[in-house]
């Protein structure tokens, strides 16, 4: 029988200790003969993922795949944890929202100077995506989708309140759901997803505030012209204060609902107008899903420019890649070059998305192409959704500290919303964050 | 071999090692991160800084309001579940039949990971398509849906719900402990000298109960003033910042203000608040004990 003597018993402990300290192997790393990458996306078509992966790893048997998922919620605090903590990320999935930020962290990497062949692709896109991929003059990635904030409105509910047309300002908005409200059609006409949580609520509110007219919020120093008085943002504001408060034609879920929430309320028929990525439409119009499927259609944004946000998710490249060396560097390119960009000729992963989710595209030309207008015309109007489309513009003020200061600004909206504050102070607060800001970050 | 005088030192070593690696460890390094510049998106300015973080904290925007936010959520919180733990202990304490069943199900929430208890109670509160708000409809209690976590108050209020069937049923149980020592004698020699049950209460029940009362309390309060997954879960600090309590403040300010900086600070901050909290309820424990 083995005794343990005290020695035996602390060799034992430390070993234990040092395989507790010293945690898993790398996961990153190259195989023998190959590379492996760490990918993680957020989750959505989680098994179109897969099965991509699986396409490409067969088109590039050296690189291996492994694949992690965060729901869209928290992904930004969960690639934050990731980056900090270094855990093996080599490609992943990034928004406009986050480039400066990520990029000033040094936590992505630029692509365009490495991999010069990502800039043919550039003039394919459309002018708002250029810009939102490029941060102090370089390119952090390629495409996953690109889409537009539309707004959607079910036709049913028009009709029986005797509207033949959908609203072409907020103000024929409000009146519109006022009708619908008091014919008992709808006890809240409009939802929208303004939940505190949901990163996709800023994109919402700054859709409505570029349909209208003078819709900035910043101008081209970076100043918040959104403080003026009179300003689009104001006048945004106070609508919404309006309509959830005074008027009730606002569904006050719509402060704890994202995006997937709102979608529910119009998909039941419990409300009528929302704003949505455009590739939500596909959802509502879905008989598979609703018996609402058919009576939603997309109306240009209410406001007197009908301007909209339109916004980019792409893939990118963690810095920890470069360290790899030239071979995992080959590898990402590859990874980004298949998802993002073309493959024999045509965009196929992007196309893929296209037709069987509705995601929007960065390339102008596909809104031409045959599968997809007659994919997308299941579910929309094509050529509506293309004239919104080219009234879309990129975020304003995307810096590094966008994102701190869009956080803080969910939070001050939702106290003009509730009426807690003036929607003149809301904005005084949002303004005075953003100079503290930027007067930090120089 | 190992000395005979050594042998202790070198048997607890390992597990001190342990503790200074996961408690000791980020102590030390979020006071180092509280006294230098740490914003993620501005890596190269790391110089020493001082207490300048700290001020900033305690004099910016958000501090006061999440302290009250606290405050509030804290006094619901502990108040209700003291209560519902009391009223529970006092329950099993006298149920004979099924109650070692029961004693399971009430046991049963506290088992459950508070993220997916959360998660839960999210959906029972759902505005749209909850089940709190089918049920109400149902019985005739509201005639629409309400929209629970869109206003500051009920907002908290749900969150406190969620909390007390948490945590509850351990102060249910801490308090069944307590119970359950107390001599019968003592009920029998009340009832002779003609006390009702109310008073066998005041006067029997709750003197015993005093130390344990006193620890469910001071347990409570640190988890209340604590608390971060409900939050995160459950409502993201909104609607208006109503439920960011200071967990969920620090925690912004580290992922979603990404300045490490500002983030330990407040931890230390919070940290600080609950030792005080603690050195408070001892010291009251013992003023009763003496």
């Amino acid at each position: 029988m083995l005794t343990m003597t005290p020695a035996r018993w602390l060799l034992v402990l430390s070993l234990a200790l040092s395989l507790l300290v010293a945690g898993p192997p790398p996961a990153a790393h190259a195989q023998a003969g190959g590379v492996t990458l760490n990918l993680v996306s957020w989750s959505y078509g989680v098994e179109i993922v897969r099965d991509n992966l699986g396409k490409f790893q067969q088109r590039y048997p050296g690189v291996s795949v492994n694949y992690s998922d965060f729901s869209w919620a928290t992904y930004h605090d969960a690639m934050v944890a990731r980056f900090v903590s270094k855990t093996p990320t080599d490609v992943l999935y990034s928004s406009d929202h986050w480039l400066q930020e990520w990029a000033a962290a040094g936590w992505i990497i630029p692509i365009d100077e490495s991999f010069p062949q990502v800039r043919p692709y550039l003039s394919e896109y459309s002018p708002f995506v250029r810009e939102a991929l490029t941060y102090k003059g370089r390119i952090y990635g390629t495409p996953y989708y690109a889409d537009t904030f539309i707004f959607v409105y079910n036709t049913d509910h028009l009709q029986r309140a005797g509207f033949t047309a959908p609203p072409a300002t907020l103000d024929e908005l409000t009146k519109q759901a006022e009708a619908i409200k008091a014919k008992g059609i709808a006890e809240f006409p409009i939802v929208l997803g303004w939940g505190q949580q949901d990163p996709f609520s800023i994109e919402s509110f700054t859709a409505l505030v570029f349909a209208q007219r003078n819709g900035l919020l910043f101008d081209k120093d970076l100043n918040p012209v959104f403080r003026a008085p009179g300003s689009a943002a104001e006048k945004v504001v106070t609508w919404a204060a309006d309509a959830l408060g005074s008027k009730k034609i606002l569904s006050p879920t719509s402060l704890q609902a994202a995006n997937v929430d709102q979608i529910r309320a119009l998909q039941s028929g419990a409300a009528t107008f929302g704003i949505i990525p455009s590739y939500s439409l596909a959802v509502l119009n879905d008989p598979g899903q609703t018996q609402q499927a058919g009576k939603f259609k997309i109306g240009l944004m209410p406001g007197e420019s009908r301007a909209t946000v339109g916004f980019i998710r792409f893939y990118a490249i963690s810095s920890q890649v470069p360290r790899r060396g030239k071979e995992a560097m080959t590898a990402a390119w590859n990874f980004l070059d298949y998802f993002g960009g073309k493959t024999d000729g045509e965009y196929r992963i992007t196309k893929r998305w296209s037709l069987e989710k509705g995601l929007g595209f960065a390339q102008t030309a596909l809104f031409a192409d045959k599968d997809i207008r007659a994919a997308f015309g299941k579910w929309a109007d094509v050529d509506m959704l293309q004239k919104q489309a080219q009234l879309a513009r990129a975020k304003e003020g995307m810096t590094p500290y966008y994102g701190t200061w869009d956080v803080f600004s969910r939070a001050e909206l939702h106290k003009a919303y509730l009426g807690q504050q003036k929607p003149v102070e809301t904005l005084a607060n949002m303004a005075k964050k953003w100079e503290e800001l930027k007067a930090k970050a120089k | 071999m190992i000395s005979e005088r050594s042998y202790p030192y070198a048997t607890v070593l390992p597990v001190m090692l342990v503790v200074a690696l996961f408690t000791v460890y980020p102590l030390l390094h979020s006071v180092y991160l509280s006294l230098h510049e740490n914003v993620l998106t501005r890596p190269l300015d790391n110089d020493f800084v001082g207490l300048q973080n700290f001020r900033e904290v305690v004099t910016g925007y958000y501090f006061w309001r999440s302290l009250w936010s606290t405050a509030v959520f804290a006094v619901m919180a502990v108040a209700a579940v003291t209560l519902y733990g009391l009223g529970v202990a006092l329950l099993l304490n006298q149920v004979v039949l099924g109650s070692a069943l029961l004693k399971v199900v009430v046991l049963l929430p506290w088992a459950i990971p508070a993220v997916i208890s959360g998660i839960i109670w999210r959906w029972i509160f759902d505005g749209d398509y909850g089940v709190l708000n089918g049920l109400l409809l149902v019985t005739g209690i509201v005639d629409r849906y309400v929209p629970w976590m869109s206003q500051p108050f009920s907002a908290r209020l749900c969150m406190t719900v969620a909390h007390v069937w948490k945590q509850g049923p351990l102060a249910a149980v801490f308090l069944l402990a307590a119970l359950q020592v107390i001599p019968a004698e003592l009920y029998d020699a009340a009832r002779i000298d003609g006390a009702g049950r109310w008073h066998g209460f005041r006067f029997v029940t709750l003197p015993y109960l005093k130390a344990t009362l006193a620890l469910v309390l001071i347990y409570e309060t640190i988890v209340a003033v604590a608390t971060f997954d409900l939050v995160y879960v459950m409502t993201g600090g909104g609607p208006a910042d109503a439920t960011a309590i200071i967990g969920w403040y620090a925690y912004t300010e580290i992922f979603r203000f990404l300045n490490l900086g500002h983030g330990a600070a407040l931890a230390i901050i919070l940290g600080g608040l609950l030792l005080g909290l603690v050195l408070v309820y001892l010291r009251a424990l013992r003023a009763e004990e003496a």
